[in-house]
């Protein structure tokens, strides 16, 4: 026990002095991404310092007694840095946390690049928030969000980020077309385009008319139930029944109207469907 | 992640006893070396995510693949290996790493993790389904070693928050940034 | 010495019972009675024999000792008479060879007889069996076959206008611009799924649907899994899909498992897999006429005539056939390939076959056409 108390003492002083030059490194509070800060230090002579941060690594000589120079570029990546002086065999090291700088840019999710019209929530925008150097923005922003089509009233919400991230449900409108939706922060702009498209057909109508060929089929204008044509090359299939059998004949949509001339001699009964959209059916007499 | 070994040299070639001790040091060197270079550990608690919920397949691939991502990164560190990043880590994230790596090359540096696990819990996932935002509490050794010389070690337990993005069979990390709290 | 000396008794005694006991009718292995050999064509001295010579020098690709053979050589042009045997138009009988045939006298009176040539085809995509009904008649002590030409009707030059739509995609970079936004896989819907026994098969026969506004490249998967919730197999829909589908097309699909049975399997876990693709809404393809008769074996199929309605000759045409029940379930899905090419507006007829099992099942059928055209410089 006697020979063991100095022992502990001079651990404990020893232990102590090493606390005591730990705590001769100080740095600021908080350092901001891409900011330049000095690290003050005691003593003399000269020392090596080290900065181990999230993507850099730097180790150069210093003056024990002056100013550690920390450069802008040297601490652009938010996160933990370890500042360690080594000076005769002694290290002193003090970690500190670099915040991510101001918002500067916005990593803008849209989803889906093409929609129906008239999808209640069927439209996602997610945000992260990023400074000039990449890093993750965890202060709270508010995050403008809007969606337009050209011609159509504008829906806008403000969502305020947690964590570097902003996100909502939008419906999409009732008119189809490109719609921009928007994503804004302290004039930081992100552009997606949106497709509205038209929903399935409705009220899918034909009309038939015989001719020296065979029977022309032709459907009346198609659109959906907000009243906007379904898109071009939208297959439409045709089916006549008559005494010769079945003919089927698929044929895309150009100019709102499906239209094909089916060679088929007798009386027939023709239908028409879209996708699991059925449509009218007409009957046709044969040839004369 | 291998250990210094050291050096162990026998003189003479009498002293059975030292040899036999040198061998087993290796061995158990060696090991201690596989052990750290293979996955950590990882809890992952899914009970406070939002909006959209994890689905059974997503729950058991981010954990694994957060495990994965630390255990290249710590190789890639410890024998600056950019090359090894590729897989699990893309964007930002793996070009930070890259960068770092080539800093500790210049330097003469190298960082050493000696991973005790991580508690990670999903805080985001996208409706969409192509991101999630994670935090991670990980309980970590840190090493910094000047050539073969240890500048510094610590252990500690640091925050992390991660942004992982699906690639074609596996989740990749986006974004890894320590952080103060959470 | 020994062993060179129970050879040669050995041979000896082999000589000595193949005379005793002679093999007659011996056939040889691999070859079926009556099939024609390649080179082994000799003059038609039996109505069976002349069509077995002709077809052997189709074989051999011996076309002129294949057109000498001819009855009818004054009406049929030898190059059409190639062309009928050996397509044209790059058509899938351009990438086929006559594999073997076999053939069989149907009736016989005087100097003309009827005989049935089964003739069995290598081609591109698989095996195809074809069989002709040959008329052959007597000629100068010789029995000579005459060609059924099927002529092709030959289009008159004229300018077919197209205007349909054409899809092409521009991707995203390989760049990593994470958070820019891409072009979404277009939404289909499987829309029905129906598992059948068939022989020692199982079956998934059902549709699926392009719900998109962009043509969608579709592939169908499906895991068979077993009583223990165990993944049994997986299998594809490989050629029995139209893989390319329009905005709004529906699409039969067939997946097989050869060897399992439905009593082995709890449920059956289909993926539908969507890529977008370029594509284009021409060639229209009509299928018209389409019945239900037996072909010349017997056996029901389900045959009608497609239409190419565009002005490019489509090279290679796969005909998908979909048959319903009363309840408007797909119960099976048949496929056939056209060895001719669709030139423009000429019908071409098909037949796909119907299996035993379905019959009196079909209430209702639906045929779409798969097709391929040969790039052009």
């Amino acid at each position: 026990m006697q020979r063991l108390l100095p022992a502990a003492c001079l651990a404990f002083c020893w232990m102590a002095a090493l606390s005591l030059a730990a705590q001769d490194l100080q740095v600021p509070a908080t350092v901001r991404a891409g900011s330049a800060f000095t690290i003050p230090t005691s003593g003399s002579g000269s020392a090596t310092f080290y900065l181990i941060g999230p993507a850099s690594r730097t180790k150069r000589q210093v003056q024990m007694g002056q100013e550690i120079q920390v450069k802008p570029q040297e601490v652009r990546s938010a996160g933990r840095y370890l500042a360690i002086v080594r000076s005769g065999g002694t290290n002193r090291s003090v970690s500190f946390y670099v915040l991510a700088a101001a918002p500067a840019s916005l990593s803008f999710l849209a989803h889906p690049s093409r929609i129906p019209v008239a999808q209640r929530g069927g439209i996602i925008g997610v945000t992260f928030v990023f400074d000039k150097w990449h890093n993750l923005v965890r202060q709270p922003e508010n995050v403008d969000f809007r969606l337009a089509v050209n011609g159509g009233p504008p829906a806008s919400q403000t969502v305020r980020s947690r964590d570097g991230v902003a996100w909502l449900r939008m419906n999409s409108g009732s008119k189809a077309g490109n719609a921009k939706f928007v994503a804004t922060l302290r004039g930081i702009e992100e552009t997606r385009v949106i497709q509205q498209v038209a929903a399935d057909p409705c009220h899918l109508q034909i009309k038939a008319e015989r001719n020296a060929k065979g029977v022309l089929v032709e459907t009346a204008p198609v659109r959906d139930c907000s009243g906007n044509p379904v898109s071009d090359g939208t297959v439409v299939t045709f089916t006549a029944n008559g005494a010769g059998g079945l003919s089927t004949v698929d044929v895309p949509i150009k100019k709102d109207i499906a239209q094909a001339e089916l060679k088929i001699p007798g009386p027939a009964t023709i239908s028409v469907a879209s996708g699991v959209v059925m449509g009218n059916e007409v009957k046709v007499g044969g040839q004369q | 992640m291998k250990q210094s070994t050291g050096p162990c040299v026998v003189q003479g070639g009498s002293d059975t006893r030292l040899r036999v001790i040198c061998a087993l040091a290796a061995v158990l060197a060696f090991s201690l070396g596989s052990f750290a270079a293979s996955a950590p550990s990882v809890q992952f608690d899914t009970s406070h995510i939002g909006p959209r919920q994890m689905e059974e397949i997503t729950g058991r691939n981010i954990p694994r693949d957060w495990g994965r991502a630390w255990q290249t990164m710590a190789v890639a560190l410890d024998h600056n290996r950019p090359d090894l990043l590729g897989r699990y880590f893309t964007g930002f994230a793996q070009q930070k790493l890259k960068a770092a790596i080539a800093a500790q090359q210049r330097s003469g540096l190298r960082t050493r993790y000696i991973d005790h696990g991580h508690k990670l819990a999903a805080y985001f996932y996208s409706p969409d389904g192509s991101a999630i935002e994670l935090h991670d509490n990980a309980d970590l050794e840190i090493q910094v070693l000047d050539g073969n010389d240890l500048v510094h070690s610590e252990r500690v337990t640091l925050h992390y928050i991660g942004l992982m993005t699906p690639a074609a069979d596996h989740w990749e990390v986006r974004l890894l940034q320590s952080v103060p709290s959470f | 010495m020994k062993l060179a000396v129970l050879l040669v008794l050995a041979t000896i005694a082999f000589l000595i019972l193949g005379f005793v006991f002679p093999v007659h009718q011996a056939s040889t292995p691999g070859i079926v009675s009556g099939e024609a050999l390649p080179g082994v064509g000799g003059t038609g001295n039996t109505p069976e024999a002349a069509v077995r010579s002709l077809l052997g020098d189709v074989q051999a690709h011996d076309w002129s000792q294949a057109y000498s053979l001819l009855a009818n050589a004054n009406d049929v042009d030898k190059e059409a008479f190639i062309h009928d045997i050996n397509g044209n138009y790059g058509s899938l009988r351009t990438f086929s060879s006559l594999e073997g045939s076999g053939t069989r006298v149907l009736n016989q009176s005087g100097d003309q007889a009827l005989v049935r040539a089964d003739m069995h085809w290598s081609t591109a995509v698989g095996p195809i069996y074809e069989v002709r009904e040959l008329r052959v008649v007597q000629q100068g002590g010789n029995w000579k076959v005459v060609w059924p030409l099927e002529k092709q009707a030959t289009v008159p030059p004229q300018v077919v206008p197209v205007n349909y739509l054409r899809w092409d995609v521009i991707y995203r970079g390989a760049r990593d611009d994470w958070g820019t936004q891409n072009v979404d896989s277009p939404q289909v819907r499987i829309v029905s799924m129906n598992a059948v026994q068939h022989g020692n098969t199982l079956v998934v026969v059902g549709e699926v649907v392009n719900e998109d506004t962009v043509p969608a490249f579709v592939d169908m998967n499906a895991i068979l899994v077993g009583k223990n919730g165990q993944d049994l197999d997986q299998e594809n829909s490989f050629d029995k899909i139209q893989h390319t589908l329009l905005p709004k097309q529906v699409s039969p699909y067939r997946i097989d498992f050869p060897g399992f049975n439905l009593s082995q399997v709890k449920s059956v876990r289909m993926d539908a897999k969507a890529m977008l693709v370029p594509a284009s809404a021409d060639p229209v393809i009509a299928v018209l006429d389409q019945h239900e008769q037996e072909n010349v074996l017997g056996n029901k199929v389900l045959s009608g005539n497609l239409l190419n309605e565009s002005g490019r000759t489509v090279n290679i045409a796969q005909v998908l056939a979909t048959y319903y029940d009363s309840n408007g379930k797909v119960i099976w899905v048949s496929d056939g390939y056209v060895d001719r090419a669709l030139l423009p507006q000429t019908p071409e007829p098909f037949a796909v076959e119907m299996p035993d099992n379905t019959v009196g099942k079909v209430q209702s059928y639906r045929v779409t056409v798969n097709h391929y055209i040969r790039q052009q410089s």
